[in-house]
């Protein structure tokens, strides 16, 4: 089986060939391990209790323990260690040789969603729609991206509006309903966008504000305006309620008033979109005109321009490594801009926006390497904890720790190796995508 | 001013430099890697690849200690030198349903920037073509990533014909054109054969002997033909000297490219999305070569979430000649470098690597017709190499040095320059700040 043709490469299917500090800590020096053959002792899916035991475990945050074990009980960790001594009537799934890392998180998709149910492209400022409201379980890309080691995702309105609706973070329980799959605890992010989207949509092809980048900051400033009116008049209507006024008449209720209302009592946070240096500057002085808390934002092409910026402001990147070009606003995109973010001090997030690079996110982390010399733990950190904190869920997901949320990646080779998988996902303790059940390769093939 | 750029012009024409690679981990792709070997170029061309060579007077020694020495990445599908700036840049997709006489050497622009972006990832070569929206699409052509002119660029010309079974609208995934036949499969092959038949008949007349009362009223000579840009395109075609690619999209567009290369005798190349697998013995007994693009295509809902995964180690198996593609064309040009992702899923999925970095280098350069030029590290080939820090196949591994036609190429793009940029710019404004406090 050990059918390598370049036994000759050092190291070939090393992905780190490149290091000039020695740190080779997941370097495997013996390459062409014996395919896949996958020795899980359980094929079960509906054990609340695990123990992922003998594993090279990635905790993220609390270093690498090799031959590690990870208890999971009742949904949560409950032991991560060498020496993890596991209860009786726990089923144990046997990771030696293989890597344990949390559930990714990508923290801009569209999946679960119906074809069609992403934009809600009549009017530029559409907050009043719920992305929760149109949460399909069974879109199968829910399954695909399960198998590239994704646990949560935030999936999220479209681009075309300049206020879209609001995002919803879940848990890719395929199959569940909505609310199990619903990340609660968490504030939920309202989608915004600024740039060439929103005047396409709307001055090119309907031939209506806004066609300019000076039409999207005039409706967006327009829309929080009348939301701080819309806020001041139900105030001044619960003080006086409170103070026990009589004869009190509510103010109409306005939906879409309703959503703004809550971003700016910072119940909801925003993920905006932006591509140029001076929309990404925009928008932040923009949040803090009207005091609200911009989390995210996605594409973020330019982010590396203004890296000192971003990191002041405390906002989150996330996008992708090495897109470029397929639109004027994203022509300066540039792979090596990570470095200078990450220098910066940018909460740096992988995300997909695309059901298909959602399924390898640790491939793209490799890419990382190629382009800066930042460390592999902060690599690993960007399809992780990183996201976490930007969904403000760092406590729950994210890394390996005790009394965070059972859910895990397990790959075949290091995450950061171009040429591993993933062979096993598991959401809050259950196994929610096996290789050796789901693969073509498996015994029957095509199951699901 | 002009004496020094004849003599610019004169060193690219003709590269005297003696140059020898050594101490790299080879990698020629045919034949066997060679720990510490060396590779010795003269005048562009590889003339030895060896486990020791002994320098020549004169030539320039470059280390690749620690270091894979590969190919250049040959990419099959792509519209780099004619996409440049999106917008009024781009020059892909000429409007109309069949344009076969369209070449995209017409626009190839030696300053699209996308070319300096791609062969510092390690691509040096290309197939350059002219856009995939019609049901018939133009010509195209083989480039190397370098040149000042488009002449120096040029390693084939006409290269392929490229029919798209799928084309039923203005864009890939678009709605039917309105009202504009074809708007469906079958019309879109109906639409292939009755151009491929009237180029038949068009090749048949000017080739006829002229009738008797035509020898009468033109002093002996037959009638000349009319003259039509898009039959001439197309005669090569059918007289199986020009290789046709069909894009393909599902098993039903697979099935009628099939049924055309087999009713016309094609010399044809077929271009996968996806359903490809059923097709895979055919494909290997007609040695119909594919250039597979559907690695990362995702499966519909009834299939297994890793069939596209493993569609290149079967197609491995099954013997058929296949490259691989990354959905390249259009503006995705931009994105060329990456076209080692879909080989290292595919190795991830059972591919064994050997057939994955084939299918990088050797596998397109057949496919295109120039294995004589590119493709391997053979004695006798023009010296495209780029030397790597590690395996093609993994992402994290760096192009460290790259060669054109034995000609080292500086490691600068419109990205490297806006990194330098940027790097100073931030740095020096993070310093001020520090200062003002």
């Amino acid at each position: 089986m050990n059918s390598s043709v370049l036994p000759l490469i050092a190291n070939p299917l090393s992905y780190k060939t490149h290091s000039s500090n020695g740190k080779e800590r997941f370097m495997k020096k013996t390459v062409c391990v014996v395919c896949v053959s996958l020795i899980f002792l359980v094929t079960a899916v509906a054990a609340q209790n695990l123990a992922l035991k003998g594993g090279t475990v990635l905790t993220v945050t609390k270093g690498i323990i090799e031959g590690g074990t990870v208890l999971i009980q009742e949904g949560k960790i409950t032991a991560v260690g060498k020496n993890v001594s596991i209860p009786e009537g726990v089923k144990v799934i046997d990771c030696s040789g293989k890597y344990v890392m949390p559930g990714l998180i990508d923290n801009h998709t569209h999946i679960a969603f119906d074809f069609g149910d992403v934009n809600e492209m009549t009017d530029p400022v559409t907050p009043q729609v719920w992305m929760k409201e149109a949460l399909y379980p069974e879109d199968h890309k829910i399954l695909t991206t399960l198998a590239g080691g994704v646990t949560t995702v935030k999936t999220m309105h479209g681009s075309a509006n300049v206020i879209g609706g609001v995002n919803v973070t879940i848990k890719l329980k395929y199959h569940a309903l909505p609310a199990e799959m619903i990340v609660e605890g968490a504030r939920h992010q309202l989608k915004m966008a600024l740039g060439e989207n929103p005047k396409r949509f709307y001055g090119q092809q309907q031939g209506r504000m806004p066609s300019t980048r000076m039409g999207n900051a005039y409706v967006m400033r327009k829309a929080f305006i009348e939301a701080q009116e819309y806020k001041a008049k139900w105030d001044k209507y619960e003080k006086d309620k409170a103070g026990g006024k009589k004869d009190l008449v509510p103010p109409k209720k306005d939906l879409k008033m309703e959503t703004l209302k809550m971003v700016l009592e910072k119940k909801l946070s925003i993920d905006c979109h932006t591509y140029r240096a001076d929309e990404i500057v925009w928008i932040i002085n923009f949040c803090k005109e009207f005091d609200i808390d911009l989390m995210t934002m996605s594409h973020v092409i330019d982010g590396y321009k203004v890296a000192d910026v971003i990191a002041e402001a405390g906002v989150s990147f996330g996008g992708w490594v090495d897109w470029w070009g397929y639109k004027e606003e994203a022509y300066d995109g540039c792979p090596w801009g990570f470095q200078i973010m990450h220098d910066a001090g940018v909460n740096m997030c992988i995300n997909s926006d695309s059901p298909d690079e959602g399924r390898y996110l640790f491939r793209n982390a490799g890419k990382v390497l190629k382009y800066t010399d930042i460390p592999e733990e902060d690599v690993l950190k960007m399809i992780s904890i990183n996201p976490a904190k930007s969904l403000e869920l760092d406590h729950r997901i994210g890394s390996i720790e005790v009394g965070k949320d059972g859910d895990i990646a397990v790959f075949a080779k290091h995450p950061l190796d171009s040429t591993t998988k993933c062979v096993m996902t598991i959401i809050e303790g259950k196994v929610y995508f096996d290789y050796a059940k789901h693969s073509m390769t498996a015994k029957g093939g095509y199951g699901e | 001013m002009a004496v020094s750029l004849f003599f610019v012009v004169a060193l690219l024409a003709f590269p005297q430099d003696t140059l020898l690679i050594r101490n790299g981990t080879i990698v020629p792709v045919v034949g066997e890697t060679i720990p510490n070997g060396s590779v010795l170029i003269q005048d562009g061309k590889i003339v030895k690849v060896a486990a020791d060579i002994t320098a020549p007077a004169g030539a320039k020694i470059i280390d690749a200690e620690g270091k894979i020495v590969f190919p250049g990445i040959v990419a099959a599908m792509t519209a780099i030198g004619v996409t440049g700036y999106p917008g009024a840049g781009n020059d892909v997709n000429e409007l109309g349903v069949t344009t076969p006489h369209v070449d995209p050497y017409d626009a190839l622009n030696p300053e699209d920037s996308t070319i300096a972006v791609t062969r510092i990832g390690g691509v040096t070569t290309v197939m350059t073509i002219s856009g995939t929206m019609n049901v018939i699409n133009g010509k195209s052509v083989v480039i190397n990533l370098n040149g000042n002119l488009a002449e120096e660029m040029i390693c084939k010309r006409d290269v392929a014909q490229i029919f798209n079974m799928g084309a039923k609208g203005q864009s890939m995934y678009g709605p039917p054109r309105a009202g504009k036949y074809p708007t469906t499969l079958p019309g879109i092959a109906a639409l292939v054969r009755s151009k491929l038949d009237q180029a038949k008949m068009y090749a048949a007349k000017a080739t006829a002997t002229p009738k008797k009362e035509d020898q009468k009223s033109e002093g002996g000579k037959a009638h000349p033909q009319k003259r039509d840009l898009g039959m001439e395109a197309l005669v090569p075609v059918v007289q199986g000297k020009m290789p046709a690619v069909f894009i393909t999209h599902n098993e039903v567009t697979i099935r009628n490219a099939l049924s055309i290369i087999d009713e016309y005798n094609l010399k044809g190349i077929l271009y996968a999305r996806a359903g490809i697998l059923k097709y895979a013995d055919r494909l290997a007994a007609k040695k119909i070569p594919v250039i597979w693009a559907g690695t990362t295509t995702i499966p519909d809902k009834w299939e297994p979430f890793d069939l596209n995964y493993h569609t290149a180690s079967i197609l491995a198996e099954k013997g058929v000649l296949f490259c691989f593609d990354l959905l390249g064309f259009g503006v995705n040009s931009h994105n060329v470098r990456n076209t080692p992702v879909p080989a290292s899923i595919s190795v991830a999925h059972g591919l064994p690597e050997e057939e994955a970095l084939k299918a990088l280098t050797i596998n397109p350069a057949k496919i295109l017709g120039v294995e004589n030029l590119f493709g391997s590290l053979e004695s006798g080939k023009v010296a495209n190499i780029a030397i790597w820090s590690g395996s093609p196949l993994q992402m994290s591994s760096r192009v460290e040095k790259v060669f054109i036609k034995g000609k080292e190429i500086p490691m600068t793009s419109f990205q490297t320059r806006l990194r330098d940029k940027f790097e100073k710019i931030v740095a020096e404004r993070i310093q001020r700040k520090q200062g003002k406090k």
